[in-house]
C-alpha cells in the first residue's frame, strides 16, 4: 500500500514532501485571433503548482509566460481563447468558464495578480486608500468604510510603508516607483487570495528597489501563506525567491525542476542557453553568451523541437518529432531527445559548471 | 491656489485690456456714419457738432481713456444705429437672459444624452450601438448644421403645432431650439468621451482593477468614465458659455430675440459702439471658459496643480 502510493506519487510528478496541488494546468493550449491569422501562444502546457510553493516561470520575451498565467483568471485579451486543455482550480474547470460573472469568484478572493508597471497599474485619479479599500470591499461586502480602512493601513504597513495614515489619502503620483509596487502588492495581498502571480514584478524598477520589494513578496507570502507564480526574465532574481523553475519557449514549458536542478543540473539545450547568457557567468575581456537566431514564428505550426534551429546539438529527430518528457528526476523533467537514451552524449557549455562555483562563492 | 487664481485674474484682464483698446482703435478707422442714425440728412456741421458732442474729435489716447473710464462705471455707450440712443447695457439686458436659457437648456440635453452615448458606445465598441452612434456623429459633424435645422424647423414645427412666432412664456416654443442646438453638443461629447474611454480601458489600471475582482460595469463607472472625462470636462466651461452667447442659425429660424446675430446685425448696421460692447462680452466669455476649464481640471484631476511649480506629473 505505502509503495504503491509513493509510486503513484512519482508518476504525477508530485514533489517530496507531501504537497497538495492548487491548480493543475493539462494540456493547455491558447490560440489569439490576429488579422485573420491564428497564433498559438501556448502549445500545450501541462503544470501542477503546489500549495504554498513559489514556482518561477522564466524564458524570453514571447514565450508565453504572462499569456499562460493569464489564463489562470481570465485576463486574457478579448482575440484570445483557451481552445483546449483543462484548468483544474478546487474542482473547477476554469477552461470552461464564459462569463465575467464567474471569474469574478476566482478574480482577486482566489487569485490575484501584480503586474509589471507600477508607474501606469494604479488608477492615477483615486487615492491610494480608496483603491485598497475597493479591494477589501469586493472580498467582504459587509464591512463599513472605516472597519476597511483600517485593514487598509495594516495592510500598507505590512509593505513597508511608512506614516500610513498620511500616505492613504495621497495620490499614485506622490508616490516613488518602488512605493508604488508596494502599494501594488497592498492591494493583492488585501484581496486575501490563495494565489498570487507577480507578473516581472521587479523589471521596472532598479537593482537595490528590486532587493526590497523581492524582501516584501517574501514576508508577504509567509505571512499570507500564499502560493506565488512568478515571471521573470531575470534568472538573478529567481535564483533567490524561486523554490522551482519552468522555462518557456515558444509557448511550452520544455524543462521544469526545482531550482538547484535547474541551475545545477540543466538538461535542455535552451536552459544551457539562457543560463550561459547570464552576465555573472560573463569572464572579463570576452563578449557575453548570445543565443543566436531568433523564437520561432507561431502562427505557422511548429514541428519537432521548437529551439531546434537554434541549437548547436540539434538532433535529426529534433526536426520532426516533438519531443515528450524525459524524467530527470521525481521533481526533474525537460523535453529533450537528449535524454533519449538513444541519444548521442552531448556535453553541458562550460560556463554552467561555473554556476557551481559561484553559488560557493 | 487663491495666489494662481489672482495672477491669472490679473493676466486676464490685461488680456481684456489689449482686445478692448485694438478694437476700439481699429473701430476709429471705421466710417463715421456709425455714430449717427440719420446720417445722410445731416449738413457737415450738424455732423462736426456731433461728433464733438461725443468726443470723437479728441486725440485718440484721451478717446481710449474716456472710454475705459466708462467702461469702469459700466458705461458701455449708446446704441446709435441698431436702436438710436438706448444704452448698449440695456438693449444687452434684454437679450442675455433669452440666450442663458436658451443655452443651458441646450448644454444640459447635450449632456444627458452625449455622456451616456459614449458609455454605452464604448460598452459597445464594434457593435450594432456603437455603429449607429457613430452614423450620428459622422452626420451631424459632415452635414452643414443648416441642413438637419431646416428639416427639424420644417416637420417639427407641423408636428408639434408650434406658434410662429417665438412665445417665451409657452413652453412648446422651447423645444425645437433647444433640440436643434443640442445636437452638435451631443455628438461632440459622445464622439470624445467614447474615445477616451476606449483609450483608458486599455491602460494598466485598468488590468489591474480587473484583476482584483471589480466587475467591468463597476470599471466602467468608477474608473474609467471619471478618468475620461477629465480631458472633456476642460472645454466645458467653454462650450457652455459659446452656447450660451447664442447660435446665429437657431435664433434667427426661431425669431428668438437672443444674442444670436447680434454681433451680425450691429456690424452690419455701423453700430461702433454695439459692436465694441459685444466684441468685448465675447472676449470676456472666452477668458472666462478658460479659465473655468483649468479650475475644473484641477479639481478632478490630482496630479495637475496650478499653485506649485513643477509640481504634479
Amino acid at each position: 500500500m505505502a509503495v504503491s502510493q509513493v509510486n503513484l506519487r512519482y508518476a504525477m510528478g508530485v514533489n517530496m514532501d507531501q504537497q497538495d496541488i492548487i491548480l493543475s494546468a493539462k494540456d493547455i493550449e491558447v490560440k489569439f485571433d490576429l488579422r485573420g491569422q491564428i497564433l498559438t501562444a501556448i502549445r500545450g502546457v501541462s503544470l501542477d503548482i503546489y500549495r504554498g510553493e513559489t514556482l518561477a516561470i522564466v524564458g524570453e520575451s514571447g514565450s508565453g509566460k504572462s499569456v499562460f498565467t493569464k489564463t489562470f483568471n481570465g485576463l486574457l485579451d478579448a482575440n484570445g481563447r483557451i481552445s483546449e486543455g483543462e484548468l483544474l482550480y478546487h474542482g473547477e474547470n476554469l477552461a470552461q468558464y464564459k462569463k465575467e460573472k464567474q471569474w469574478l469568484k476566482i478574480r482577486g478572493h482566489e487569485i490575484a495578480m501584480i503586474m509589471q508597471e507600477p508607474m501606469t497599474s494604479l488608477n492615477p485619479l483615486k487615492t491610494i486608500g480608496e483603491q485598497i479599500v475597493e479591494a477589501i470591499r469586493i472580498r467582504d461586502k459587509k464591512l463599513s468604510l472605516q472597519e476597511a480602512k483600517k485593514e487598509a493601513l495594516g495592510y500598507l504597513k505590512e509593505v513597508g510603508i511608512k506614516d500610513p495614515e498620511r500616505r492613504y489619502g495621497q495620490y499614485p503620483h506622490e508616490f516613488s516607483g518602488g512605493m508604488r509596487q508596494r502599494v501594488v502588492i497592498a492591494i493583492a495581498v488585501a484581496c486575501k487570495p490563495k494565489i498570487l502571480i507577480c507578473d516581472e514584478p521587479t523589471t521596472a524598477l532598479d537593482v537595490t528597489i528590486q532587493a526590497q520589494i523581492l524582501k516584501v513578496l517574501k514576508e508577504m507570502k509567509e505571512k499570507h501563506s500564499l502560493t506565488i507564480i512568478f515571471i521573470t526574465h531575470d534568472l538573478g532574481v529567481v535564483a533567490s525567491v524561486a523554490d522551482r523553475i519552468a522555462v518557456m519557449y515558444a509557448g511550452d514549458i520544455i524543462e521544469i525542476g526545482m531550482t538547484e536542478e535547474i541551475f545545477f543540473d540543466p538538461r535542455h539545450p535552451y536552459t544551457w542557453a539562457l543560463l550561459s547568457s547570464m552576465p555573472q557567468l560573463g569572464i572579463k575581456g570576452e563578449d557575453l553568451f548570445s543565443i543566436q537566431g531568433n523564437p520561432p514564428n507561431l502562427f505557422t505550426e511548429i514541428k519537432g523541437d521548437a529551439f531546434a534551429p537554434r541549437n548547436p546539438h540539434a538532433l535529426k529527430i529534433d526536426y520532426q518529432k516533438r519531443p515528450p518528457y524525459f524524467e530527470v528526476s521525481a521533481t526533474h523533467k525537460a523535453k529533450t531527445w537528449l535524454l533519449d537514451p538513444r541519444a548521442p552524449k552531448v556535453e553541458k557549455p562550460a560556463g554552467i559548471a561555473r554556476l557551481r562555483e559561484l553559488k560557493a562563492n | 491656489m487663491i495666489k494662481y487664481l489672482a495672477k491669472r485674474m490679473g493676466r486676464s484682464l490685461i488680456t481684456l485690456f489689449f482686445i478692448m483698446t485694438l478694437v476700439f482703435i481699429l473701430l476709429r478707422l471705421m466710417p463715421i456714419e456709425g455714430y449717427f442714425d440719420n446720417f445722410d440728412k445731416l449738413t457737415e456741421e450738424q455732423i462736426q457738432v456731433g461728433l464733438e458732442g461725443m468726443g470723437l474729435t479728441d486725440p485718440m489716447p484721451v478717446q481710449l481713456v474716456h472710454f475705459f473710464e466708462d467702461l469702469l462705471h459700466g458705461d458701455l455707450g449708446v446704441s446709435r444705429r441698431y436702436r438710436s440712443n438706448v444704452a448698449v447695457t440695456e438693449i444687452l439686458a434684454s437679450k442675455i437672459p433669452i440666450s442663458v436659457q436658451l443655452g443651458s437648456m441646450s448644454i444640459l440635453l447635450s449632456l444627458l444624452c452625449g455622456l451616456p452615448m459614449g458609455i454605452l458606445m464604448t460598452k459597445n465598441k464594434g457593435k450594432m450601438f456603437d455603429k449607429i452612434g457613430t452614423l450620428f456623429i459622422v452626420f451631424i459633424q459632415a452635414v452643414p448644421a443648416m441642413v438637419y435645422f431646416l428639416f427639424i424647423q420644417l416637420y417639427g414645427t407641423t408636428l408639434l403645432n408650434v406658434p410662429l412666432l417665438f412665445d417665451a412664456s409657452n413652453p412648446i416654443c422651447w423645444i425645437l431650439p433647444v433640440f436643434s442646438m443640442s445636437l452638435g453638443n451631443t455628438a461632440y461629447y459622445g464622439m470624445w468621451l467614447r474615445r477616451y474611454m476606449v483609450d483608458e480601458s486599455t491602460k494598466d489600471y485598468v488590468k489591474l482593477a480587473k484583476a482584483k475582482g471589480v466587475s467591468e460595469g463597476q470599471i466602467m463607472v468608477k474608473h474609467i468614465f471619471k478618468n475620461a472625462f477629465v480631458p472633456l470636462i476642460q472645454y466645458l466651461p467653454t462650450s457652455f458659455l459659446n452656447t450660451v452667447i447664442g447660435s446665429i442659425y437657431i435664433e434667427s429660424l426661431y425669431s428668438v430675440p437672443g444674442m444670436g446675430g447680434l454681433l451680425v446685425d450691429v456690424i452690419k448696421k455701423n453700430d461702433n459702439n454695439m459692436v465694441q460692447a459685444i466684441v468685448l462680452l465675447y472676449a470676456i466669455v472666452g477668458v472666462i471658459g478658460l479659465l473655468l476649464g483649468d479650475i475644473l481640471m484641477t479639481a478632478v484631476d490630482p496630479r495637475i496643480s496650478l499653485s506649485k511649480k513643477g509640481g504634479g506629473r
